[in-house]
This record gives structure tokens, C-alpha cells and sequence, in this order.
């Protein structure tokens, strides 16, 4: 956006964006309760009672403070191995930010590039595109996240790198789309006119008007990416222990889920808030980009 | 068939025939049906075919052995063989039962046992277990009840794979029906017949009533004994707490703790010859590490608090080992060198070995994860930051092999021989599964495994177990005792060898 | 019309080739299967044994040819820990897996229809509200999570419904929700979108204007169209789930393709894997082709193009 626009006194679209994404009760609900467990994860060191990998066995499965045998000394009460549990979510909430975020970033990248591509250039590139789309979207998900886990081990890293180059099919077919509707219009062919070189009329002229459905796209797989990390932690397969992850301590919890319910009760409430937060988020900036949607 | 082929149709079918079905009907003592719940669906109503213990358990439910081995006791009794005489070391001589017919009318005689030895011990019947076989040369008939089977080479333990996987087939029925036949109609002259296999889901074992008697194996109590695979232990635990199921085992302390207090049903621990250690690759094959240096190893082993594992996590019934083998096993040498969990003295130990502030590894696991968890913890207050490889059991035992593995927590159930033979020779004798390479132990079982007189064996075994501990080759943990719960009325008895004799079992 | 399913068919083929090349790669990559095989107390002579005797001994490239000849005339190899044909024991599991995959669908789009279209005839009514909060609150729940309280909620404590097994249609109610509410909000948005716009359309309004009543012109006209994206939507979703099915399987003790997938990867059954990804990807490749032709067939517009 250049100068002279932030200048001008009429309200300018973006600005009223932003105040119909103040009034939206979705994107304000969402967006507090994502910042408020942003700002737990963030600072989590800080916070936190507990470091969360500290175990003592002579502390283990206690109540939380709702509890018969619960105190404030480990408000959610402590795991098998005698870790509180409190400390454990928080920064649980900080691996499952940052696998989303992460996530979110290399497959929105990978599709927003194949997307755009597919856009622009139509023919045999969208072809290609289209055929590696439906190859990708006919594997089974989980199962190749597995094996390829098998192959590469465990590890946080290895998880975030096979969510971020599984996860970008939708932002391929949402980019794609949109680029289509972009590519056609005015600025864009006499920008071609004026011979621009193709790079900088994708950066500057299609893009930014491509972003709120990247915005949508990108919430959405976020929440999608930090769901398969719980799932294939779930499994055994993610994240691996004793990293606190929410999907780990649901798996590690169920075993006594019977007798201690909260041991799954809470990783899950916690997934299931922050997932929340993220969906009401996206939710809401799709109404406030495209308010004719939502009559 | 074409139902059968077709799976749309076959859906539809199930899901109508399931809607029209009243209930799944009640077991328990009333309708003497026991329902058991296993982790694992039995895969192979073959036992040659597999060598997983699901296929053991219903084995020995549907076949008869040669000899059968008490699970109390340890101790050899006659089953289908009455007596049996070694003529020499390679020669052993078998006198069988005569009225014994399996659960199709087939008599039983020495043709069923001779072609069972031959054709599973030969290269056409692809037996996957083949250790279990492969000492057999052949087997002929001497009498119509008397056989004489040829070994390779003198094998100690040939009784105990005689007592346990070497299931006797019927040949006339097996080589009319072939593999695939005997696949879905599977006969024995167990005391259980399977009737009904569901893949993946229920093998319904009736009682024969013909079973014969004089054996060492009483004659089936219960009825009807229906196997059900539920994959997911916590499952298992919601069906049994409903009634779903009546007998579970291998559950952890936790839960077994809160079933404990549950009316109906009782939760018993039995001790099994499986035993659980670190192996910490001493020879840096695969390249230097810091496991080479024997002060760090030292270290290791006293930064683990094993007592407070085991009182914590570990079912009831745990015992520590100091040593690299089973404590009853022959030859387990007790008096060894031991390290008491004491971090201050690991980190001593750790400075002098030029780790002040301690190292990272990787800790490949394949089993157990909160027990390895808590050593991981362990390690962490002295320092040593151990990263979680959880992978499977292949991939583990690839790893050591080819030197890639640094620390392993691994398990050793030792096919429940009683024997160091089966335990320490096994990683200690320059197999290659030895990674420490320690020619002085090698040669110190070697001939522990090859002498026959009980005297040398022990001292040799003894001399070295004590230097497997004093080089803290392993830091040994514990024995793995299994929990069982099952319904009140159910008279049943865990034994060491992990595995549940069903067909011992009875209601009270 | 041709063309155009020449063209998918053919799309589809390629799609169903790579798919196998690359899964087949990734899970030979995942573990060595001959120790798998051999068990826990094989000897490195028994391992070398089974190796050769399986022929995994022999290049990559040699052994992915070997298959895919042998898949293209219908058998998929045997499954290495049952020693059976791959393509029998996926028959055996797959109709669980169908009737799991079939009631889920149901169940989603038995909730999800009327509440679209109870939502698209009042916007911004409490009904309304009440469905996009049932849509976001669903789609934020971690189906294994979900599945676990259905567990202890609706088996344990109040003891309503069976956990585990195949033996009755009560058995498949718990994993059906646990499956199908996660599709739920999906098709529910896309059917209350597709009725706004619907409504709003010229030829509604004619219909309306001509004194039709509300209940002809929501059935016969505007759900009929709304319909159409709702129907591939669907289809794409029952693929999901027959792939998805992995947790809710183990969970519920159902021996289906998911379970078995699970299980045999775990083992390093590669043969049966491999045939499970296959089958899956053609499945999905045969719903979208299917979901395509229901859509010329509802739509005359997209038939005529």
C-alpha cells in the first residue's frame, strides 16, 4: 500500500474490514481466547508452576483442585509420573502453536505457489497441478503420515515437516480459484500489457488481492494441522514423549480414563478450546472479508 | 459366494442381519461361555505359520504336544508321547498314547506324529519359527505308536520344543484339506475345537468332549471359549467392567488399581520370565559414544531409580535384577556387581569421565513408554538428556545390529527356557545381536552352552554374568510381572510362562 | 459428456499409478519386513532366509514391477504375517469398514441437511445460530478425544450402548457418531449456502410469484439444486472416512481396512498396506468420478457443458 492511500480521509476498504472484524462477535470471541492461549504458550516459562518434564514418582495421578484429594499446590493435578499437569498444558498449547504455525506456513506456501501457478498460467501447468492435487488428496492422509514417521523417526520436526508438505491441498484449490477470478481483471491484463515481468505481477498485483481467502485457508488448515499432530500423537507416532503434547497426554491419560477421567478431560478440553478459538477465528474473517456471504 | 465376493452387498447384509439380531447373548458361568479379550487377533489357526504368541495361546487350546510341560511346575509329563528315551545324544525314542482320536474321528498314531515332524521341519511347509524346528533331521516310525526322531546336532533343549510349539497335526485330514482348508476348519486333538472364526473380531472354541484322559492335561471345564480381539487395552477395560468380556490380562498398575476395588472381579499379578534392560553399545560400533567409557556406564546405572520405578509403575510382583538373565534361570548368578540409585555418585562419575555437564543421546524404544519415560527423567537430573525414539521392534533390533542404536530399552522373555542358555548366550556369545564384543565373556559361555555337567556350567556362567556387570554392559531392571483381571466366578491361575492355559481354566 | 469421462477416467488411472509407486517406496522404506517375519528370537541366519525366500533380496525396482503386474491381474501379493492373499483379507475387512463408513455418512447428513435448511430459511434466527454453533463446536473436536467420552460416557457409566464388536446395529451407533460428526458441519454450511443462494434466485421468486407453496418449491426446486455441491461434498467425505476410520477402528474393536492398516504397519506387512492404500485411492478416485456424473445428472446446466 503506497502513502498517499493511508493519507486520504475516506475510509479506505481495508480499514472497514477491520471495524465489521471488530464487531463480529466470532472473530472477537476467537480471537481473545486464541491470544489469551497464545500468550500462555509465549510465555509459559514464565508462568508456568512447574517445569513440565519434572517428574516425582512419589507425587503421581493426584487430583486436580476440584477434586476429593486435590490441592492448589497442582491445581489440574499431576500425571503418571507425578508432572503437573497444569505446567504440561501450557506448554502443550505452545507445541501445538507452534505445529500449526509451522504448518500452516510450509503448506501455505507450497499451495499458495502451486495454487497461484495453476491460476495464472492455466493450460498445461494447471493440468500438472490439478493431476499432483488428486494424487495427493487419493492418499490417505494418516496412513502416509505414519509410515513416512516409521521411515524418519518420530520427532518434532519430522512431524512438522510431513503436516507441512501434506497439508496444502486446500490452499492449492482455494489459490487456484482465486487467482482465476484475479488474473482476469483489468489491472492485471494491462499490467501484462506494460510487459511487467511475471514475478513482480504476482507479488504486487495478484496476491494482495488474493489474501483473505489465503487468511481463511491458512486458519482453517492451522486448526486441521494441530487436530492430525493430536491424532498421530495419539497413535504414538508424533510427537514423542516427554515433550508435553495435548494428543500425547489424552493417550497417556486414557488408560486410567475409567478412574481418573480429568486425565482426558483436560488435554482434551484445552485441544478442543484452542481449535475453537481458531475455527470462530477464521470463521469470522470469512464473514468479514466476504460479507455478502453471510446475508 | 457371490454375497461373499461382493463387499457393498455383503455391508448391506451385515448391517440388516445386525439390526434383526436380538442381542449379543450372555456370557458368563450361567451360559458357561467364557469371553476372553486378546490385543492381537490370532492371524494363522496354523501354528507353524506364525510366531506370534496369540497363535501359541490358541495352539494349545486346539493341539496336543508330545510332551507336555506343566506351566506350575516347569516339570515334563507325558501327553501324546507316554515315555520317551534318549539313545543317544542326536536319537531320542518316543512311545505314543494309543485311543486317541482328534476332533474329526481320526485316529491318532505314529504316521500323524512323523509326518508332523518331517513336513514342518522340511523347506515345503515354510514354517516361520523356523528355530523351533530346525534341530529336527527327521523322525520314522519304528512301531504303529513308537517313533524315533534324528537330530542335527546334540540339542539340550528339545523336550521344551516338543513341549511347546510342535502342535501335532492330523496327517490324513491336513493333506486332504491343505493349508487354506485347515485355515478355516482347523482340527487337533486339543480339548477345544475352533467352530467358528469372524477374522479380525471372534474364534469360538468349543469343549471336545472326546478329549482323552490319562494325560497330564485334565479334560476341558468350560463349555464354550470365545476369543474377541479388541486392539485398544482401554477398551478392554470398558468391556470387562460391563460384562462385556470376563478375563483381560497384561494390565497396567494404574488401572488394575481401580479395578481392584470393582465388585465382580478379581485382579491377580503373576511374575513371567520376561526381563527388562538397558543395553548401552560399549563397543561404539557405529562409531565412538559416550557408552564406551565404562565410568559412564557406571553412571547411567546409578542415575536410574529402578526401586522407585518399580514400586510405582511396574505391576506388583516386580522383582530388580542385578544381573544380565532371569534370576531362576539356571546359571543366573546372583552375586554380582550392583549400582544403588544414588545421582550424586553418577555425576561424580560423569565429571571423571569428562561429562561435567552431562550429553545427549538417542534412547530407542519399543515398548513400555511411561517406563521409559521415567528413566529418561532419571537421566535428566544427572544431566543426560536421553531423546525418545519410539520405533518399532524390527527397526530396534535393526538399529543395534548395525551399531546405529547407542541405548536401548529392550525386553527378553527368554521363549520361557529356564536356562541361561537361552538368556545371556543369547547377547553375550559374539552373535549379532552382541554388541559389546567382550571375547573373554563369549569364550566364558561358550562353554558354559556346550558342557553337560551342571558344575561347569555354573562356574563359567558365573564368571561371565559378573563381568557383564562389573563392565555394565546392560543396566538389568526388572522382571515383567503380568496383571490379570477376570470375572469372580472364573477359576483362573496366571503362570510365569506368559502365557493363559484356557484350557486349564474351569469356573469356581 | 464422453470427453469428459474419458478424460477423468484416464486422470484417474495416472492418479492410481503414482500413488502406488510412491506408497510402495515409502513403506519398503519403513522397516525391514524379513525381521518382522523371522520374530523375536530369529537368528541372523533366519532372517537372511526369509529374505531370500520372500525375494526381498532383490532391487526396488524389480520388486515394484513384480507387484504392480501382479495388481494389474487382480492380486495384490500375500499378506506376509497371515500368509493370505491381501486381496482376501481386505474383502473380509472392508464391508465393516463400508457399513461403519455408510451409517457415519447417514448419521451427518440426517443432522446436517434439515439443520442447513431450517438455517437457510431463517438467517440469523436462533436455529440459525444454534446450527453454526454446532458447526464450529464440531469441527473443533478431536475425533479420537470424541470417541474416548462416547466410550466412558454412553458404554460405562450410563451402560446405553455396546463398545466394541460387530454382533448387533447397536454396535455401530457409537463409532458411526464418533466418525460422522466430524463431516457434519461441513455439509451443513454447504447446504445452508447453497439455499441462500438457491432462494434467492430468480427462479425461485418466479416460483413463488406463480403461488407455488413454500413446501413444492423447497423440495422440488431448491433443494434439488442445492443439492449438488452437497452430494460431491458428501462423497469426498465418505472417502475421508473409510481412510480416516484408523483411530475410531481400534478404539471401537472393529475389524476393518483401517485397523488392519494400522496393525500391518506396524508389523511391516508392506504387501497389505500397500493393497489398503491402493484400494483406498481408487475408492476416492471412483467416488469423485462418481460425484461428477450425479452432478451432469442434477444439474442439466453442467450436462449440456
Amino acid at each position: 500500500m503506497s502513502a498517499p492511500d493511508l493519507l486520504q480521509p475516506v475510509v479506505s476498504p481495508r480499514a472497514r474490514a477491520w471495524r465489521r472484524a471488530l464487531r463480529h462477535g466470532g472473530v472477537l470471541f476467537g480471537g481473545a481466547i486464541l491470544l489469551a492461549i497464545a500468550l500462555v504458550a509465549v510465555f509459559a516459562p514464565l508462568i508456568a508452576p512447574y517445569d513440565p518434564y519434572a517428574q516425582d514418582l512419589s507425587q503421581r495421578l493426584i487430583d486436580p483442585v476440584w477434586g476429593p484429594k486435590g490441592s492448589w499446590a497442582h491445581p489440574l493435578g499431576t500425571d503418571q509420573l507425578g508432572r503437573d499437569y497444569l505446567s504440561r498444558i501450557f506448554y502443550g498449547a505452545r507445541i501445538s502453536l507452534l505445529i500449526g504455525l509451522s504448518t500452516m506456513c510450509v503448506s501455505g506456501l507450497i499451495g499458495t505457489v502451486m495454487g497461484v501457478a495453476a491460476g495464472y498460467f492455466g493450460g498445461r501447468v494447471d493440468d500438472v497441478v490439478n493431476f499432483v492435487v488428486v494424487t495427493r488428496l487419493s492418499m490417505p492422509v494418516i496412513l502416509i503420515a505414519l509410515a513416512v514417521v516409521a521411515v524418519a523417526g518420530s520427532s518434532l520436526t519430522v512431524v512438522m515437516a510431513v503436516l507441512g508438505c501434506l497439508l496444502w491441498d486446500r490452499f492449492a484449490v482455494v489459490m487456484r480459484a482465486a487467482t482465476r477470478q484475479v488474473r482476469d481483471l483489468e489491472y492485471v491484463t494491462a499490467a501484462e500489457a506494460l510487459g511487467m515481468p511475471v514475478r513482480r505481477i504476482v507479488i504486487s498485483e495478484i496476491l494482495p488481492n488474493v489474501l483473505g481467502a489465503l487468511i481463511v485457508v491458512a486458519t482453517l488448515e492451522m486448526a486441521h494441522a494441530i487436530l492430525l499432530e493430536a491424532a498421530l500423537s495419539f497413535l504414538g507416532l508424533g510427537v514423542q514423549p516427554p515433550t508435553p503434547s495435548l494428543g500425547l497426554m489424552v493417550s497417556e491419560g486414557r488408560q486410567v480414563m475409567f478412574f481418573k477421567p480429568w486425565l482426558i478431560a483436560i488435554p482434551g478440553a484445552a485441544l478442543f478450546l484452542l481449535v475453537l478459538s481458531i475455527n470462530l477465528l477464521g470463521d469470522g474473517l470469512r464473514d468479514v472479508m466476504a460479507p455478502e456471504g453471510r446475508s | 459366494m457371490t454375497i461373499q465376493r461382493d463387499p457393498t452387498l455383503r455391508a448391506a447384509a451385515a448391517i440388516l442381519a445386525a439390526g434383526l439380531a436380538a442381542g449379543t447373548a450372555a456370557a458368563d458361568k450361567a451360559s458357561d461361555t467364557l469371553t476372553v479379550a486378546l490385543d492381537m487377533e490370532v492371524e494363522t489357526m496354523n501354528p507353524y505359520q506364525s510366531t506370534s504368541r496369540m497363535s501359541l495361546i490358541a495352539s494349545k487350546m486346539m493341539f496336543d504336544t508330545l510332551v507336555w510341560r506343566d506351566p506350575k511346575t516347569g516339570e515334563f509329563a507325558p501327553m501324546l508321547a507316554t515315555e520317551w528315551e534318549w539313545v543317544d545324544a542326536t536319537t531320542l525314542d518316543m512311545r505314543l498314547r494309543e485311543g486317541v482320536t482328534f476332533q474329526n474321528g481320526e485316529p491318532f498314531d505314529a504316521e500323524d506324529a512323523a509326518f508332523t515332524l518331517n513336513f514342518f521341519s522340511g523347506p515345503e511347509a515354510k514354517t516361520k519359527g523356523q528355530s523351533s524346528v530346525d534341530w529336527i533331521e527327521s523322525a520314522e516310525i519304528l512301531e504303529p505308536f513308537k517313533i524315533r526322531i534324528h537330530l542335527k546336532a546334540p540339542f539340550p533343549a528339545a523336550l521344551e520344543f516338543l513341549a511347546s510349539p510342535i502342535a501335532i497335526f492330523p496327517k490324513d485330514y491336513f493333506e486332504k484339506v491343505g493349508f487354506e482348508g485347515f485355515e478355516t476348519a482347523p482340527i487337533g486333538s486339543g480339548p477345544y475345537q475352533a467352530t467358528e472364526i469372524v477374522k479380525g473380531e471372534t474364534i469360538t472354541f468349543v469343549a471336545n468332549p472326546n478329549y482323552f484322559t490319562g494325560g497330564a492335561r485334565p479334560a476341558p471345564k468350560i463349555g464354550k471359549i470365545v476369543f474377541r480381539t479388541i486392539p485398544d487395552l482401554n477398551t478392554q477395560l470398558a468391556e470387562l467392567m460391563t460384562g462385556g468380556v470376563e478375563w483381560a490380562w497384561r494390565i497396567g498398575k494404574d488401572e488394575a488399581e481401580g479395578l481392584r476395588g470393582m465388585p465382580g472381579l478379581t485382579v491377580a499379578d503373576a511374575e513371567t520370565m520376561r526381563i527388562g534392560y538397558l543395553t548401552m553399545n560399549a563397543a561404539g560400533t557405529g562409531g565412538e559414544t559416550p557408552f564406551t567409557n565404562l565410568k559412564v556406564r557406571q553412571a547411567v546405572s546409578h542415575a536410574i531409580n529402578r526401586q522407585a520405578i518399580v514400586d510405582n509403575l511396574v505391576p506388583p510382583g516386580a522383582r530388580l535384577i542385578p544381573s544380565a538373565c532371569f534370576p531362576d534361570q539356571f546359571g543366573c548368578e546372583q552375586d554380582v556387581a550392583t549400582y544403588d540409585y544414588d545421582p550424586e555418585k553418577a555425576k561424580a562419575l560423569l565429571a571423571e569421565a569428562g561429562y561435567p555437564d552431562g550429553f545427549e543421546f538417542t534412547f530407542d524404544v519399543y515398548r513400555d513408554r511411561p517406563y521409559a519415560e521415567a528413566i529418561i527423567g532419571d537421566l535428566a537430573k544427572v544431566g543426560i538428556k536421553a531423546n525418545l525414539n519410539f520405533a518399532k521392534y524390527a527397526t530396534v533390533r535393526d538399529a543395534l545390529r548395525s551399531g546405529g542404536s547407542q541405548v536401548a530399552f529392550l525386553t527378553w522373555g527368554s521363549n520361557s527356557i529356564g536356562d541361561v542358555s537361552a538368556s545371556t548366550s543369547n547377547f553375550f556369545k559374539g552373535s549379532a545381536d552382541d554388541t559389546y564384543k567382550d571375547a573373554e565373556v563369549a569364550a566364558w559361555l561358550t562353554e558354559g552352552d556346550a558342557s553337560v555337567d551342571p558344575a561347569v556350567r555354573k562356574a563359567a556362567y558365573s564368571k561371565a554374568l559378573k563381568k557383564i556387570a562389573a563392565e555394565a554392559y546392560w543396566v538389568p531392571l526388572w522382571t515383567y510381572p503380568y496383571t490379570y483381571a477376570f470375572s469372580e466366578e472364573l477359576d483362573f491361575t496366571p503362570t510365569s510362562d506368559e502365557l493363559p492355559h484356557f484350557a486349564l481354566t474351569g469356573w469356581k | 459428456m464422453l470427453g469428459f469421462l474419458v478424460r477423468r477416467l484416464a486422470l484417474a488411472v495416472l492418479v492410481a499409478f503414482t500413488v502406488s509407486a510412491v506408497s510402495f517406496v515409502l513403506l519398503r522404506a519403513s522397516g525391514d519386513v524379513a525381521v518382522a517375519i523371522a520374530g523375536e528370537s530369529a537368528t541372523e541366519a533366519d532372517i537372511a532366509a526369509i529374505r531370500h525366500q520372500y525375494g526381498l533380496d532383490r532391487p526396488l525396482a524389480i520388486q515394484y514391477f513384480d507387484w504392480l503386474g501382479n495388481a494389474l491381474s487382480g492380486d495384490l501379493g500375500r499378506s506376509i504375517f497371515f500368509n493370505t492373499p491381501v486381496s482376501d483379507l481386505i474383502s473380509e475387512r472392508l464391508p465393516v469398514t463400508v457399513a461403519v463408513g455408510a451409517l457415519a455418512l447417514l448419521f451427518a447428513v440426517t443432522l446436517s441437511v434439515p439443520l442447513g435448511v431450517a438455517a437457510a430459511l431463517r438467517p440469523n434466527s436462533p436455529i440459525d445460530h444454534l446450527a453454526m454453533w454446532l458447526a464450529v463446536l464440531g469441527q473443533a473436536m478431536p475425533s479420537f478425544w470424541f470417541a474416548l467420552l462416547l466410550v466412558l460416557v454412553l458404554g460405562v457409566w450410563w451402560r446405553l450402548l455396546p463398545i466394541s464388536g460387530t454382533g448387533t446395529f447397536a454396535h455401530y451407533i457409537m463409532p458411526a457418531i464418533a466418525l460422522g460428526y466430524y463431516a457434519t458441519p461441513a455439509i451443513m454450511r454447504l447446504t445452508r449456502a447453497g439455499m441462500i443462494e438457491v432462494l434467492q434466485s430468480d427462479y425461485i421468486r418466479t416460483a413463488r410469484a406463480k403461488g407455488l407453496g413454500t413446501g413444492r418449491i423447497l423440495f422440488k426446486h431448491a433443494l434439488r439444486n442445492a443439492a449438488i455441491p452437497v452430494v460431491a461434498l458428501a462423497a469426498v467425505q465418505f472417502g475421508f472416512m473409510l481412510s480416516g476410520s484408523i483411530v475410531i477402528e481400534s478404539i471401537f474393536a472393529l475389524p476393518g481396512v483401517g485397523h488392519l492398516a494400522w496393525i500391518s504397519l506396524q508389523r511391516s506387512d508392506f504387501t497389505v498396506v500397500q493393497g489398503i492404500v491402493l484400494m483406498l485411492a481408487v475408492i476416492y478416485i471412483c467416488l469423485a468420478v462418481v460425484a461428477d456424473l450425479f452432478n451432469a445428472w442434477l444439474d442439466p446446466r453442467i450436462r449440456v457443458s
